[in-house]
């Protein structure tokens, strides 16, 4: 790691660049899978009295929204230089910061429909803003050669902390946990955008002209990716059906009781830890594959991981619907357990992936449309088809094998992508057969 | 009883009744319900639920055990294999063959006639002396052979699974980990297929041979830092102290099993990272910036 490096050179700035992007991605993260993610759910349907379907499509709504803000944050960013000035970027994520306060202390207090339209609308627009500038302040703070390692350490502390902290998911809970720890967040952001004196503005301005070493992404070296070309495309398509697989699968085990309360909701403590930890191991696996091999290898685990987690799920319901007296009703956590490991990992590469996939010049847009196609526009598809599910009440087999079959389908379409770009590199390099 | 519970203890028996040489295409099973059994095709399997031989009945076949409740009144003619659940071989009644007991609760009763009772005791580390200096020599045996031939007929072989373990040991134990994982559950699996059986036993074995292959690496590896001239003569050395250490290792509690472990997913990762040696593992270079 090149962290031991600097701690070894004493480039201190450059150690606490590692820990300021750390702290911001891992409060950012935790506020989306806490307060967004389960927190909405709540508000919405016993606070406002909404049914989960109409919560469903305003959290299809806000999905939608923040994809057009982030992408009109991403390309302004790019094409004014915010994403290559450091203090524009912090102020930019205080303002975000201030919008999320605000929100955040007012969800428990709404209790309408239109009150609750016009959150979803103000959150989408803070979390639009927040996710091109947040992603876009690797350039200045992270080393290349570390984002897999860094990515690894958001991911790991973030689903440790969501999961060994036993919260009930309740808007209240969430609302009061998040006042408490975003206030001395605040305030630091608040410092590092406005305040001047010449400690504080000479490590700024070190950690600003870091982008000009370490701006330019690991898939960048050479030829940089263009936003127009199969080399970021691909990746986001890819991107995509992870996001969309987890969320689709995801959705409709949240809920069902039985498979929820013997997980993420258990009242067992252990069970807690056992999946926080297993969540810890996925970013390390993931953290070290990331580093050190090719983004193809990365991505075919994480299918892999995900095809083998819907698998067990649905041979486990397969088995309890054939032989129920064996099956009881207790349900095993070793399937959340993987589930963990294999969500650990594709977060870990959505954390590394979009600055690697950039350049200075194109950070802002890259995660934009990265994170905007990939995750919000997953979300929201996800979302809508989960509905449609429910509507035609499909059954929980039938559903998680939908989601078992497009695991296997993206498992086996990787394969043989690479299997026939590898064989049009040969014909290239032959011409033709060689003997 | 969890399906992830039911269906290792499924597949042991049908790994059982494959290797014991009976047809699985000829096993019944018992899942739920009170059941008397009067005659069986050749394996019956007792999963879930009562089942009964009664007092008259004389059946011809295995049967085994792995869940819910056996009473045994009249003959079963073959063996009796209890993994889970409960065996009541109650009074007047007969097993010609042998009682195997795995784990469970079984009771026989004085008046029943077993041809032979046998109670499985897992190996530990109170066996005698002897036995355990006889598998360690096998262990040496086994794993020398393999490393000499390797160090005297392809010692870049080695040598490139050496380096990998030396020069990437957590990359190794990530793909070891991960790679050994998902083979066993996949095994597992394609063996509940019933079709997939012998692919399944021909992956556990390869899966075996990997970590053997690790562990002679290992040895290789402590080999090429004794003064011992001779390479082979090195590796073997080096394989009978490794071999020591991970005896000594399972002296240590907790400690020791994960030390053991750790040693075992760095073996296997090193042995796929080299495609079997074929290949030095170099990871990828990522620029340091510009």
């Amino acid at each position: 790691m090149e962290l031991s490096t600097h701690v070894r050179e004493r480039r201190w700035v450059t150690v606490a660049g590692y820990g300021l992007f750390v702290a911001l991605m891992v409060a950012g993260y935790y506020y989306n899978i806490t307060f967004v993610q389960l927190g909405l759910i709540d508000l919405g349907t016993r606070l406002v009295g909404m049914s989960e379907t109409a919560v469903s499509m305003w959290m299809a709504a806000l999905a939608l929204v923040t994809l057009v803000v982030a992408a009109a944050t991403g390309m302004t960013m790019d094409r004014r230089g915010w994403s290559t000035n450091l203090r524009t970027k912090l102020r930019l994520l205080f303002g975000v910061v201030c919008v999320q306060f605000a929100l955040t202390v007012v969800a428990p207090m709404i209790r309408t429909v239109p009150a609750f339209g016009a959150w979803i609308i103000f959150a989408s627009i803070g979390l639009g803003v927040g996710f091109p500038v947040s992603f876009s302040l690797a350039i200045d703070l992270v080393p290349v050669p570390d984002r897999g390692y860094v990515a690894a350490g958001i991911t790991a502390i973030a689903y440790f902390l969501a999961n060994a902290i036993p919260l009930s998911w309740s808007v209240d809970v969430f609302s009061q946990l998040m006042v408490a720890a975003m206030a001395p967040g605040l305030l630091v952001l608040g410092v590092l955008s406005f305040t001047s004196f010449n400690r504080l503005d000479a490590i700024l301005d070190t950690l600003g002209t870091q982008h000009e070493t370490y701006g330019t992404g690991r898939f960048c070296y050479g030829d940089p990716i263009q936003t127009r070309s199969l080399a970021f495309a691909v990746p986001v398509v890819l991107m995509f059906g992870v996001f969309f697989i987890d969320s689709l699968g995801f959705l409709r085990i949240i809920d069902t009781p039985s498979l929820l309360l013997s997980s993420w909701q258990s009242t067992d403590l252990s069970t807690r830890l056992f999946i926080a930890v297993a969540h810890v191991i996925g970013a390390v696996m993931a953290g070290v594959i990331y580093a050190n091999y090719s983004l193809s290898r990365v991505f075919l685990w994480t299918f892999a991981l995900f095809a083998l987690t819907h698998v067990m799920y649905t041979s486990d319901l397969r088995f309890a619907a054939l032989f129920p007296t064996i099956a009881g009703q207790e349900a095993s956590p070793l399937n959340p357990a993987l589930y963990a490991i294999a969500v650990s990992f594709y977060t870990t590469l959505n954390f590394a992936l979009w600055p690697d996939l950039s350049t200075p010049e194109t950070i802002g847009t890259h995660s934009a449309i990265g994170i905007g196609v990939a995750g919000w526009l997953a979300t929201f598809s996800s979302t809508a088809l989960a509905l449609y599910f429910q509507a035609v009440d499909l059954t929980l087999l039938s559903h998680l094998n939908v989601v078992q079959a497009l695991s296997l389908l993206l498992l086996f379409g990787l394969a043989v992508g690479l299997y026939a770009r590898r064989m049009i590199e040969l014909a290239r390099e032959n011409g033709g057969a060689s003997g | 009883m969890t399906p992830t519970e039911a269906i290792p203890l499924l597949i042991v028996v049908l790994l059982m009744i494959s290797i014991g040489g009976s047809d699985v295409q000829e096993m019944s099973v018992t899942f739920q319900g009170d059941h008397d059994i009067e005659s069986l095709a050749d394996v019956h399997v007792v999963a879930g639920g009562a089942t009964t031989v009664p007092e008259n009945a004389t059946v011809d076949g295995n049967v085994y055990v792995i869940g819910g409740t056996t009473d045994i009144d009249g003959t079963v003619d073959g063996d009796v294999t209890l993994l889970a659940g409960n065996l009541s071989v109650n009074d007047g009644a007969t097993v010609t063959g042998t009682l195997q007991t795995y784990s469970g609760s079984a009771t026989v009763s004085s008046d029943a006639s077993v041809g032979q009772i046998s109670q499985f005791e897992p190996p530990t580390r109170s066996s005698s002396p002897a036995q355990r200096v006889v598998g360690f020599l096998l262990r040496f045996l086994v794993l020398g052979a393999f490393g000499w031939w390797l160090v005297e007929r392809h010692p870049l072989v080695i040598e490139n699974v050496g380096a990998a373990i030396t020069e990437h040991a957590l990359v190794n134990a990530v793909v070891g980990s991960l790679g050994a994982t998902t083979l066993l559950v996949l095994f597992v699996y394609m063996a509940f297929t019933l079709i997939l059986l012998p692919v399944a036993i021909v992956g556990l074995i390869v899966e075996f041979f990997i970590v053997l292959y690790g562990q002679a690496v290992f040895g290789y590896l402590i080999g090429t830092r004794l003064p011992i001239e001779r390479d082979g003569v090195a590796t073997l050395a080096g394989i009978a102290a490794f071999l020591l250490v991970l005896e000594l290792l399972g002296f240590v509690p907790y400690l020791g099993g994960i030390a053991q472990l750790v040693v075992a997913v760095v073996g296997f990762g090193a042995v796929l990272n080299t495609y079997f040696g074929l290949q030095r593992f170099e990871p990828v270079t990522i620029s340091r910036g510009t």
